[in-house]
């Protein structure tokens, strides 16, 4: 018979490590608290920087784990400890015995209402990176004008480096999102004018840099570096947005049509009430803490259980799925040490 | 003796230096308060009140009250019967006043009329009231918490050497009685002694060591007394009528403040009510310690602890002497030399004025404008009730000057006061509303707005629903009212925001509320406090709020609002955000 795995989510990281493992001969089991696969990439529009349909990769990914049994809208109930193993029961009321746990919970995007100066839900033109991707996929949304905004802004960093909003970590993504939000609303728009306000550029991955110049050299994007301190209305109900440029040391301020909050990666909430079901420890910066984070990032310090994708920290798309498949194979390696 | 003298004279020393310390303003204010017989009635009773009754410490806790009311008002009593009794027995000797304390040895019983025995009861009962106080003191070492202290001050050396020479001077008085009980006259307990210790003990002899005992205690503790924490008895005395008189710390060591830190007791009870207690790390920060580190001039530490305060002003608002914590630290904070000192001369109030002849003028304020939600829900209620208002800073404005204030900048915070100031005054105006506690303390205190009103927004928002011009609905959620320091301790308003909020719901209230409520920990006030160290004060202070499970935790100060609106699990409104939902 197959060894059972129990793969908690299905977004990226789990999918592709279940089809890793269903390779590996296991029968890997994936339990998804939403109704759909894919996770949070499933609600993106492309992915940079190649402007990939996420689409694409989401579906590559399903029919790859296609012969997984898969449980959508559950959760986990409750965790028993067993001898050699866990019995988990899933909120559908089905049990599961199994050796091997695999966490692959992911992330929540950071509540941009609170960071209250933005005024995320209180003005009708502010929104978030996901409501714009959404945009992106449904073309619906009250907040972007018919003729598209006259000017608008991304600001980067919204509750990410951050120790007022509990999270001083760097989410990684954030800013080749903005850089790729904002040429696709360029694209879209071409008469408007789109700032930026970063407080560094972290363009580390391949051809982000390129990304970058092309945003400024070919697409005309304003960068000014400088945190954005308070947004206000004005009479006709146009945006003021005020920044300082640190560059030229002055104060900035701008009146918008748009302004797109590039909410960061943080630790999920279910996630550590998961992790507290079989007392995983959660490392300093609020995610899931890994054996070692340099060697064994993979694996818990538990016997049995193991990590892919986000619930360690802020990772790209191809990061997660290296990720995910390193995980398995590190599952494998230890069931074969079992025997 | 010596100790006798020694503590006269040094007080009216430290009296007469406070005094010249003051202001001449203040000090002329304080001698037409002394002659002004409101004041003295006013006077006389706090002094009794506080200084031998402990009222408040009753009100804190009883044992707490005994403890302190039976040493001192045994103590005073004991003081008061043996003049007494000196005067009826030897009235030629009442002018050593070592007399009435030693009566005991100098005078032998001659007469047991229905007066001595009576005085004789009195003295031992007092006695009696004074040595069960020594007891709970004693116990209160070991068991803080029956006293409803938590912790409580580490005391230092001196300290304790007064502590026990206290502790000794009444058991050794019951004894140097009870010898002596025979010769000289007692009642229920000298007496009973005195045949207890007859039986083993038949030499009169004995009794002499026992008194020399009792006196050196006696000695001991006054001569140490001026370098303790028991100087508050003397200073406290000095320090009501001051306060009284109106008279506000103008220097940061000298004349009020002195006094101030001179009657702090050192009880610890501000330990407690620090919202930076959660960690205990901080214990060394708060008020008592600030008190005794002024005391021995440790400039590097004063620096410390005035700069971490976040002035919620809660120390101030229990402390039983009512030595000002805050306005202290603020006071110190005003000594420090800045290289780089903001000159504000060049910004112009011209730009930014404002006409709102005979209307609501509506100073939303910094704050405000980093949580524009409460701007828009408040200009959204004057528009549902009909008020005409201008916004005094719509596109920019000048600071109200309080975090100025509070970092002891006064000079950059009287230019702010004076711009705003103007404006205000020029925009014809007769009301100024303001959504921010830190801005409405300032302009209570230091603005003079002749005519203005000054208003705060749960006061206007309860006397518009009062006024009818307002009709709020009601649901059944639960409602927790959070008093930010600025307006509860600050200002003292705490009704109108709970009459406000009864209307919208269900009114539950925290574990701690009113003057004793929970800094959120994200005050203006600390000038080097981290976000760690906060991140633990804001938790604490959100468990405290939601003791009673309510469904929504609702503030009226934006500061507090964002703080809590990070941590919080539940929904975080500012009360023009309910209320706004809440009416059509």
């Amino acid at each position: 018979m197959k060894e059972n795995i129990l793969i908690i989510g299905g977004g990226i990281a789990g999918l592709e490590a279940a089809a890793q493992l269903l390779k590996l001969g296991y029968n890997p089991i994936i339990v998804e608290k939403s109704d759909h696969l894919g996770g949070h990439v499933a609600e993106w529009n492309r992915l940079f920087p190649d402007m990939t349909p996420a689409e694409d990769v989401v579906s590559r990914l399903i029919a790859g784990a296609g012969e997984a049994n898969i449980f959508l809208n559950t959760g986990i109930s409750f965790v028993n400890r067993l001898k050699d193993s866990y019995n988990i029961m899933l909120s559908n009321g089905i049990s599961v015995i199994t050796r091997i746990l695999l966490f692959a919970t992911g992330f929540t995007l950071f509540d941009a209402a609170k960071k209250e100066e933005y005024g995320y839900g209180v003005y009708n033109q502010v929104m978030t990176n996901m409501d714009l991707e959404r945009w992106f996929n449904t073309g619906n949304d009250e907040r972007i004008p018919e003729e598209g905004p006259k000017t608008m802004g991304f600001v980067h960093c919204v509750g990410s480096r951050d120790e007022k909003a509990r999270n001083p970590q760097c989410s990684k993504v954030c800013c080749i999102t903005a850089v790729k939000q904002a040429i696709e609303m360029k694209q879209k728009f071409p008469d408007a004018m789109i700032y930026c306000f970063y407080m560094d550029l972290r363009m580390f991955g391949k051809k982000y840099e390129d990304f970058y110049i092309s945003a400024q050299r070919d697409y005309g994007i304003r960068f000014i570096r400088g945190r954005v301190s308070e947004v206000s209305e004005n009479i006709e109900g146009r945006l003021v947005v005020k920044a300082e440029d640190t560059l030229s040391g002055k104060p900035v301020k701008v009146t918008m049509d748009l302004l797109v909050l590039m909410a960061g990666i943080v630790c999920n909430p279910d996630t550590c009430r998961t992790a507290g079901l079989v007392s995983l420890p959660v490392d300093s910066d609020g995610f899931l803490k890994s054996r070692d984070n340099i060697a064994d990032i993979t694996e818990s310090p538990k016997e049995g259980i193991f990590y892919a994708g986000t619930c360690t920290g802020p990772k790209t798309v191809p990061e997660t799925l290296a990720e995910a498949r390193s995980a398995a194979l590190a599952i494998h390696n230890y069931i074969q040490g079992l025997k | 003796m010596i100790g006798m003298i020694f503590i006269l004279s040094y007080c009216l020393i430290g009296l007469v230096r406070i005094i010249l310390q003051l202001p001449k303003e203040d000090r002329k204010r304080f001698f037409m308060s002394l002659v002004n017989p409101k004041t003295m009635a006013k006077n006389i009773r706090d002094i009794f009140c506080d200084c031998l009754f402990h009222v408040k410490l009753w009100k804190r806790n009883k044992l707490l009250g005994y403890m302190h009311s039976s040493i001192a008002f045994g103590w005073f009593m004991l003081i008061v019967i043996g003049h007494i009794e000196v005067l009826l027995y030897t009235p030629h000797r009442a002018k050593l006043f070592y007399f009435p304390i030693f009566f005991r040895y100098f005078v032998a019983e001659t007469e047991s009329t229905m007066r001595g025995a009576f005085f004789f009861f009195l003295m031992d009962f007092f006695l009696l009231m004074v040595l069960s106080g020594i007891f709970l003191a004693m116990f209160k070492r070991l068991q803080s918490r029956l006293f409803g202290m938590r912790r409580t001050t580490n005391p230092s050396f001196l300290d304790l050497v007064g502590l026990y020479s206290l502790w000794a001077i009444f058991p050794l008085r019951l004894l140097a009685e009870g010898f002596t009980a025979d010769i000289s006259g007692g009642s229920f307990l000298t007496k009973s002694l005195n045949y207890v210790l007859n039986s083993f003990l038949s030499d009169h002899t004995n009794m002499l060591p026992a008194w020399w005992a009792y006196s050196c205690a006696l000695g001991v503790f006054f001569i140490v007394l001026p370098f303790t924490r028991y100087m508050h008895i003397p200073t406290e005395i000095l320090l009501i009528p001051l306060r009284n008189a109106g008279i506000k710390i103008r220097n940061a060591r000298k004349g009020f403040a002195k006094a101030e830190v001179y009657s702090c007791p050192s009880c610890g009870l501000c330990i407690d009510a620090c919202p930076m207690g959660v960690m205990k790390t901080h214990i060394k920060d708060t008020t008592v310690y600030l008190n005794r580190q002024i005391r021995r001039n440790n400039e590097r530490r004063i620096e410390e602890i005035s700069d971490k305060c976040l002035l919620c002003g809660k120390c101030s608002a229990i402390c039983p002497v009512g030595v000002e914590g805050d306005k202290l630290r603020i006071a110190q904070r005003s000594l420090r030399k800045y290289s780089v000192n903001p000159d504000y001369a060049d910004i112009s109030s011209d730009a930014l004025s404002v006409h709102a002849e005979g209307k609501v003028l509506y100073y939303a304020g910094c704050m405000t404008a980093l949580t524009p939600v409460i701007r828009k829900s408040m200009e959204s209620i004057l528009k549902k009730a009909g008020i005409a208002y201008e916004l005094m800073d719509r596109d920019g404005g000048i600071c109200c000057g309080r975090p100025m204030m509070m970092a002891g900048r006064f000079d950059q915070a009287r230019e702010m006061i004076e711009r705003n100031t103007r404006i205000i005054k020029d925009s014809g105006a007769t009301t100024l509303l303001l959504t921010c506690p830190i801005c409405y303390r300032i302009f209570k205190e230091k603005y003079h707005l002749d005519g203005i009103e000054i208003i705060h927004h749960t006061e206007y928002i309860d006397r518009l629903v009062r006024s009818g011009s307002l009709k709020i609905s009601r649901d059944d959620r639960k409602y927790v009212y959070h008093d930010p320091c600025e307006l509860g301790r600050g200002c003292g308003i705490y009704e109108q925001p709970r009459e406000v909020l009864s209307c919208a719901g269900e009114l539950v209230e925290a574990a701690k509320n009113r003057k004793e409520s929970i800094c959120c920990g994200g005050s203006l006030g600390s000038l080097t406090l981290g976000f760690d160290k906060r991140k633990a004060m804001t938790e604490n202070a959100l468990a405290n709020l939601t003791v009673a499970a309510p469904d929504v935790i609702v503030t009226a100060c934006p500061l507090c609002r964002s703080t809590f609106n990070r941590y919080a699990d539940l929904p975080v409104e500012d009360i023009a955000e309910t209320i706004d939902k809440k009416c059509v």
